[in-house]
């Protein structure tokens, strides 16, 4: 099976990054066992987040066709598998993939935060980063 | 009135620096509840507590600013205690296990790494190792994009091969970060990644931890890597 992130949530704030942050809040941390849980029901507003493609006669197809789409020029001319070709094609790429790979686009999980707080006083903030500022609709 | 917990920590720690508010709406106040040598850091309970992405955002804010001044065992977002006095007893009963976890994580942060590939980046490599499919492909794109059936053929060849690279991408990513974390932590395997691992790394080894990412990023530029981090030990509390 194949997994494609899709879509991202559109509400407010909403970035992937949050996504993956609030993946932990829901999922992991401390339990205990005498304490009322609170009802999850509602919660897949968050998970939808991420859409899974199956492998599928459809992903066949969409795979065939991303194929159909890529230059392969410089591939057809290079010694296979070399990561400079890989990393030169996509550097040269349509979606402006950056070069210092997280060392830009840093994506604002911090901001979102700091907009649900009053205060803001910290020297340790979340930090997210991609490596790719492309978005992820995109990929739709 | 029933309480919400946000985290545990010892009686010693600080505090949060700054004045915290919580969940609720308007957001409620944090506050401490003392038993033995440790403190719960806890608000009042909203009436109608439900797992919205304000209150989400307000738990993760609350552990976030109480870890920047020492060791806090994070709660899962959700943990209602009927009162109080119910918190306390619960502090006294498991006061060696939590003392034990604090001590282990004190001097720690999370970081979550999630890598997934880059669609474009990684059909190049499959088609540039495979000279098969490289073949299948541009006489697809010769004959305009082929018939329905050479498509499929194809798709799902490359299907398959990326498949394959996501198992040795995950082996990799996995391997690295082993490398480089005190403990790590595996995700649920899950829908739009193919690798989703917890790190435990000292707070002052951070910036190392965060460079190898980069470096890892750097080395595999077919894989999309999401680092996500300081954060509260999340996945390292049990």
């Amino acid at each position: 099976m194949t997994v494609v992130p899709a879509q991202q949530s559109r509400s407010g704030g909403g970035t992937s990054g949050l996504y993956d942050v609030l993946e932990l809040v829901l999922d992991r941390g401390l339990v205990i066992d005498a304490f009322v849980r609170v009802s999850l029901v509602g919660i897949e507003i968050l998970k939808i987040d991420v859409r899974v493609v199956v492998a599928s006669v459809d992903t066949y197809l969409r795979f065939a066709e991303a194929c159909n789409r890529l230059d392969l020029e410089s591939g057809r001319n290079a010694s296979p598998g070399l990561p400079d070709l890989v990393g030169e094609i996509t550097e040269s790429g349509a979606r402006g993939k950056s070069k210092g790979a997280l060392s830009g686009a840093a994506q604002t999980i911090s901001e979102a935060f700091e907009k649900a707080r009053d205060e803001s006083s910290s020297e340790s903030r979340p930090r997210t980063r991609r490596t790719t500022s492309r978005k992820k609709e995109e990929q739709e | 009135m029933s309480t919400y917990v946000y985290g545990i920590a010892r009686r010693s720690h600080p505090g949060p620096a700054t004045e915290l508010v919580g969940v609720g709406n308007p957001p409620l106040p944090v506050r401490t509840v003392a038993g033995g040598e440790l403190i719960a850091i806890v608000s009042d309970a909203p009436e109608d507590l439900r797992p919205k992405r304000r209150d989400l955002l307000a738990h993760q804010n609350v552990l976030a600013e109480a870890s920047a001044s020492g060791a806090v065992l994070p709660m899962r977002f959700g943990g209602v205690s009927p009162d109080d006095d119910a918190v306390k007893a619960v502090l006294a009963e498991r006061a060696e296990h939590f003392e034990q976890r604090l001590t282990a994580l004190d001097g720690k942060v999370e970081y979550n790494v999630k890598a997934s590939h880059d669609e474009e980046a990684v059909l190049h490599r499959i088609l540039a190792e495979n000279a098969e499919l490289r073949a299948m492909s541009e006489a697809n794109k010769a004959a305009g994009g082929g018939t329905q059936e050479q498509k499929l053929r194809l798709g799902e060849r490359i299907v398959a091969a990326v498949q394959q690279r996501e198992l040795i991408d995950a082996d990799v990513v996995h391997r690295e970060l082993t490398g480089r974390a005190e403990a790590i932590s595996v995700g649920p395997e899950s829908t739009g990644w193919l690798a989703n691992i917890s790190c435990l790394v000292a707070r002052d080894g951070a910036d190392a931890f965060v460079a190898a990412v980069d470096q890892l990023a750097k080395d595999n530029p077919h894989l999309s890597l999401q680092l996500n981090g300081p954060l509260p030990p999340y996945s390292f509390v049990e």
